[in-house]
């Protein structure tokens, strides 16, 4: 079974800066990671890889750094890496980043049998990017997987949806987005990050590769436009009350008189 | 084209009715929209006998209903359910159109986005028609509820969002209104390739958070489970619901299904009372559709103040006893 695990790099949340003039986040000197829920598909494609064979390929769409994560999946254990680079990719929303990533997939030779993205990110979380690339290969999804089973030719999987756990059976080739119970994810050891550093190369494509014009990739190939970032709002002309125990109780028995959610203390109850 | 067509389009989902009120509360806003749009509010409807669902949705405050009425569309298929609608939206051009973030809605409007080459935001927690552009302002979490993205698709349509649960209120019920209710003929569907061969419910008791009137909140100020407990007792005396923040969750003081905040529930009640929070963004997400928040902390400057209507400062250890106290005596 070939499979290919879409990963994304994401800035380690807490330390995040934005640029106010382009409205997109500064990733220089702020740590990088794989998205946890790619980690989580990796994880999955090695251990499918065991059971079924073949071949995995980890495919990342970013700036020249994104390389790193690429990396780390060799070392995990990926058999190729492709590196979807170029400044027109810059400003992607999702529209824009589910077409790159699509016609990468489209050039593999064989096409591959199962997709495999995180269910979201940590970073924008919007979780559209696997959903849209089985859309514009034309590939059934199943969406936040924690169970992947084979019988036969069909796929047998486990996902939680609005309170149900589904069991769900769909062909191969299809597109899973993985949720993190699916399995746990092991640490890389070091050794093999170096070895991973020495041995393979890295497959780098850009958009004229991809057969790409650049008013369809990037920010102008995108129907979204963040406009504005801004920190969510406070509410104003909040009491703020301090006091002896009781004097609390009773600001606070007064306030729920006022919303009628308690009647008034002389009143018929 | 009517203009009530081309207007505000919501994706009527009518699973679980009486819990799940995010159709409801997407009308509301939508009408909110379509007026400053001088449009209509129109409710797309998928389903095997559904015609009930869709004088629900006029009562509600819908202009019009589209109804796809076939026992081929029983199960919510995000196959189907694509091609029916993006055929519709071909044919009646809505500026806008709205869905649940519920896991169908995030799993088949990305698709749907998709195919009709249109732009698409995720989890709104508010939307707002710009008075100069008549643009559709979706205002989005980022970067874990620590920012707020403001996103907008200049030329592209229709707008499209998924919308968080309880972020907006429903309209009541009024028998008295009038809509129009539309049947268009529908075509046969190819069998799905994604085959739901079983789904089994795993809701563990009924905790209905997005429905609670009074929801009494306790994070990890409240120190231990003993005194996490005491917030069970606040709740029945005031009828409400018990829920919680991820450290109180993650110290096994209270169910996954009471999480609140982003990760978790939001709810949509008149009061929360939040005890031994601190306020994290994350958490606010969760509690900011109430319509007053009072706090208990102890901690004069802890942030959950800067969002409240009454904050009290105060240990809730000692305050906790004495208020239960109050309220068994007059109750
Ligand atoms: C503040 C902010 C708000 C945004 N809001 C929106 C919005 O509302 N609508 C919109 O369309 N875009 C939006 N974007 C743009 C969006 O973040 C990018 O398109 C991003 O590249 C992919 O979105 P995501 O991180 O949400 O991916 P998700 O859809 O959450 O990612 C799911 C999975 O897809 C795969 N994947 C995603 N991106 C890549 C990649 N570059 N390379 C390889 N695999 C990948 C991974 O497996 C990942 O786990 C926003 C960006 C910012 C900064
Ligand atoms: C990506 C991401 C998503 C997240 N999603 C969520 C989410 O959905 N929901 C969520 O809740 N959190 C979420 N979090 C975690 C969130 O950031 C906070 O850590 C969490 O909400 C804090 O919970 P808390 O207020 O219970 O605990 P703390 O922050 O520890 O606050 C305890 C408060 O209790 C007060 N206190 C202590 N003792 C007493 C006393 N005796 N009497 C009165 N007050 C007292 C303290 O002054 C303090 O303000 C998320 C975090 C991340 C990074």
């Amino acid at each position: 079974m070939n499979i290919v695990v879409f990963v994304k790099q994401v800035p380690d949340v807490p330390n995040i800066r934005i640029d106010e003039q382009r409205m997109t986040i500064i990733r220089e000197g702020v740590e990088s990671i794989i998205n946890p829920l790619d980690c989580v598909a990796l994880q999955a494609s090695l251990e499918l890889r065991e059971r079924e064979g073949g071949c995995i390929t980890v495919i990342s769409m970013g700036p020249p750094q994104s390389e790193e994560a690429l990396r780390e999946a060799l070392a995990a254990g990926a058999d190729q890496a492709i590196l979807l680079t170029d400044s027109a990719f810059a400003g992607a929303d999702t529209l824009a980043t589910s077409h790159v990533l699509a016609m990468a997939v489209s050039k593999l030779q064989p096409f591959p049998d199962l997709l495999l993205c995180g269910m979201q990110t940590i970073d924008s979380d919007t979780g559209h990017v696997g959903p849209q690339i089985a859309e514009e290969l034309d590939l059934p999804q199943v969406c936040g997987v924690n169970e992947i089973h084979m019988d036969g030719h069909l796929l047998v999987l486990k996902r939680l949806s609005e309170g149900f756990l589904d069991t769900i059976r769909v062909p191969l080739p299809a597109l899973l987005t993985v949720s993190k119970d699916l399995c746990p994810v092991k640490n890389l050891s070091l050794g093999a990050v170096e070895a991973a550093f020495s041995q393979k190369d890295i497959i780098r494509w850009a958009a004229h590769d991809l057969g790409l014009q650049p008013d369809e990739v990037g920010l102008k190939g995108s129907a979204t436009h963040v406009r504005k970032l801004r920190p969510p709002a406070d509410r104003t002309g909040g009491r703020i009350v301090t006091g002896s125990p009781q004097f609390i109780v009773d600001a606070l028995i007064h306030k729920l008189e006022s919303m009628s959610i308690l009647d008034e203390e002389d009143g018929n109850e | 084209m009517n203009k009530t067509f081309g207007g505000v389009w919501i994706f009527g989902d009518y699973r679980d009715y009486f819990q799940n009120r995010i159709t409801l509360q997407l009308i509301a806003k939508g009408r909110e929209l379509a007026e400053t749009l001088n449009t209509g509010t129109t409710v797309v409807l998928l389903g095997d006998q559904i015609h009930q669902y869709a004088m629900e949705y006029v009562a509600h405050g819908a202009d019009t209903v589209i109804v796809a009425d076939h026992q081929n569309l029983k199960e919510y298929e995000v196959e189907k359910y694509t091609t029916l609608l993006a055929q519709w939206v071909k044919s009646y051009q809505p500026e806008i159109f709205l869905a649940g973030a519920t896991s169908f809605g995030r799993e088949f409007f990305p698709r749907l986005a998709k195919r009709l080459r249109t732009g698409l935001s995720a989890d709104c927690v508010d939307l707002e028609v710009d008075p100069e552009s008549f643009l559709l302002v979706q205002t989005t979490p980022a970067f874990g509820g620590e920012l707020l993205a403001e996103v907008v698709t200049p030329d592209r349509r229709p707008q499209m969002a998924t919308v968080h649960p309880g972020v907006f209120r429903e309209l009541p019920h009024n028998a008295e209104s009038v809509g129009h209710i539309i049947y268009p003929e529908v075509d046969v569907f190819p069998e799905p390739r994604v085959k739901i061969v079983r789904s089994k419910p795993q809701r563990t008791g009924k905790v209905s958070l997005e429905d609670a009137s009074v929801v009494i909140a306790g994070g990890k100020g409240l120190g231990s489970k003993e005194q996490f407990e005491l917030l069970y007792e606040l709740a029945e005396l005031l009828e409400g619901e018990v829920g919680a923040t991820r450290p109180a969750v993650l110290s096994g003081w209270a169910g996954e299904d009471r999480l609140l905040g982003q990760t978790g529930k939001s709810v949509n009640a008149k009061l929360v009372i939040s005890i031994g929070t601190s306020g994290a963004l994350q958490y606010i997400t969760g509690i900011q559709g109430a319509e007053t928040v009072i706090a208990i902390n102890r901690n004069p400057d802890a942030p959950v103040f800067r969002i409240v209507d009454l904050g009290l400062v105060a240990d809730a250890a000692t305050v906790l006893p004495i208020l239960l106290e109050t309220l068994r005596r007059r109750l």
